[in-house]
């Protein structure tokens, strides 16, 4: 699998989207999505404008992942997360001892961590874990 | 287009771990298998355009072959011929491309060919090669590691699992029914029958699907000649012909999806489908649906609307889905018993659509009421898009 390394550009062009978490949110239909776009993916307007995504939400659906992608210790549990205030994410939990902890509706909030080690660079990013109630 | 165009030949190679049976080779069997399947005989020369559906080799090592390829092998150069990826449906998307092109008036006699080699490499390179998204989003560890078509899919079972109901057991029948079918298909990958115990007691892929809820990778080749209705006499005294057919959009990104319980792609597809077709999913009497994985086969039973939302499950309980049941849903056995070889995926659907319609399908044959199968795929990075081709004894 051809895999990008950190030092690629493609890090450096989403450092806004992934470290900082800006997004766009259309002025017209309300959709909110990332990285930032200058159509709204789902109307197709052009009236839209940065927004900062939230770290909080909770948790609209998840797997529990037995056959994860190499450097990861089953299980992994995938999240998609509705954002406080609307919009998506989608990453990873962490902290979680068993995946019967994690149930739809499940209030989380986003973390920074190491994703992963590639060719000796560390590759970081936001993990969700559960949140204090 | 409704009734412009008709099949009058197809052909396939029996999916598996064909490790003896390279790229070109398949593609040879199948389009060798095709011509002989034209009960009155064709010239190859007749075909004046193809398109071959490939997905991604580049990542599975077979390489991204060109229209060339396939005019190479079937030894015609003097036609154009184009390759098409389009995800998952890039064999039904294949199947429209040839239909669109006899409906545009250009050429008379077409070929539709998939060929996928889905084993060269091992297993888990082969599923991370199908689970990168492409693009930047889809390699950006942060957002899409690991997101292949198990993950997905687990996420709307779940969804479907809280919204509604359904169990393990739900996904598992269709596992049961699908393989049971797969038996009497000669080219099905797996020819065994598996029971809900034996699904639930496989390994857990991705919580809630087990191995047994999930299709193999396979490898396979499968092709349809199309012609001008009008002239489909000449080659078969049983054409089948072509009433809707079309392709449907929704996002490339999971985040930026509505819903896990409803896949939009398939709705619209559907819905342009039957339209061009002038006909209801009530009128359809069976169709092969993308069971890429068993909850899938309920999202789609539902997105096509042969269900109302939620009801889906239970009517298979009841075995409306089984090949004797009220609309028999893949009883070839689908990609749970044949794989997903993925640019011939669709093609070997349509194979069996049109030899249920010719009432060839022996030991699995369907019941026929109005004459009208249907045939059906789903996939890429946020299952996006899907492809519909609506076939019939009539014009």
């Amino acid at each position: 699998m051809a895999q990008p390394t950190p030092a690629s550009p493609l890090f450096w062009r989403f450092n806004a989207e992934v470290f900082r978490l800006i997004g766009i949110k259309c002025q017209d239909c309300g959709h909110i999505s990332y990285p930032r776009t200058k159509i709204c993916h789902e109307c197709g307007s052009l009236n839209v404008q940065e927004y900062k995504l939230p770290k909080k939400g909770s948790i609209h659906t998840y797997c529990v992942n037995w056959t994860p992608p190499p450097q990861f210790e089953p299980p992994i549990t995938p999240v998609v997360v509705d954002l406080e205030g609307g919009g998506k994410y989608l990453g990873l939990m962490t902290e979680v001892d068993k995946p019967e902890e994690i149930k739809i509706g499940s209030r989380v909030e986003m973390v920074l961590r190491k994703i992963m080690t590639d060719r000796g660079l560390n590759v970081y990013g936001y993990k969700f874990r559960l949140a204090e109630v | 287009m409704k009734g412009k165009v008709a099949v009058i030949g197809v052909g396939m190679i029996k999916f598996g771990e064909l490790f003896e049976k390279s790229l070109e080779n398949m593609i040879q069997e199948a389009y060798l298998n095709c011509l002989k399947s034209v009960d009155k005989g064709i010239d190859p020369k007749e075909i004046k355009a193809a398109w071959f559906g490939q997905w991604s080799g580049g990542y599975i090592g077979q390489g991204s072959q060109s229209g060339a390829t396939l005019a190479s092998m079937i030894g015609n150069l003097d036609i154009p011929v184009t390759r098409l990826e389009n995800a998952c449906p890039t064999g039904g998307d294949t199947f429209r491309h040839a239909c669109l092109g006899v409906a545009s008036g250009l050429y008379d006699v077409v070929l539709a060919l998939g060929a996928e080699k889905m084993r060269d490499k091992p297993s888990a390179e082969s599923m991370m090669a199908a689970g990168g998204g492409g693009a930047d989003t889809g390699w950006h560890p942060s957002w899409m590691l690991g997101q292949g078509g198990p993950v997905i899919q687990a996420m709307h079972a779940v969804r479907q699992m809280h919204d509604f109901g359904y169990t393990m057991e739900d996904f598992a029948r269709v596992a049961v029914k699908n393989h049971l079918n797969g038996t009497l298909c000669p080219f099905a990958h797996f020819q065994f029958k598996v029971s809900i115990e034996q699904v639930l007691n496989s390994p857990s892929i991705c919580w809630p699907l087990h191995l047994l809820d999930c299709c193999p990778q396979t490898d396979g080749a499968a092709a349809a000649i199309v012609c001008r209705a009008d002239i489909a006499k000449r080659y078969t005294d049983k054409p089948i012909f072509v009433l809707g057919t079309n392709v449907g959009i929704d996002h490339s990104q999971l985040w930026d999806r509505n819903s896990f319980v409803e896949q939009p792609a398939t709705v619209k597809a559907g819905k342009g489908a039957f339209k061009m077709a002038g006909i209801k999913p009530a009128d359809v009497d069976f169709a092969e649906l993308h069971d890429c994985f068993t909850n899938t086969e309920l999202l789609n039973i539902e997105d096509l609307g042969f269900a109302r939302k939620g009801e889906a499950a239970g009517m298979l309980k009841e075995g409306q889905f089984d090949r004797n049941g009220s609309r028999p849903i893949n009883p070839s056995g689908g990609l749970k018993a044949h794989g997903h070889p993925i640019g011939a995926t669709g093609l070997g659907q349509i194979l069996e659509v049109v030899t249920q319609l010719r009432e060839e399908a022996g030991g699995r044959q369907v019941k026929l009421k109005n004459g009208i199968g249907l045939q059906h795929n789903i996939g890429g990075p946020a299952f996006g898009v899907s492809a519909v081709n609506i076939l019939s004894r009539t014009s």
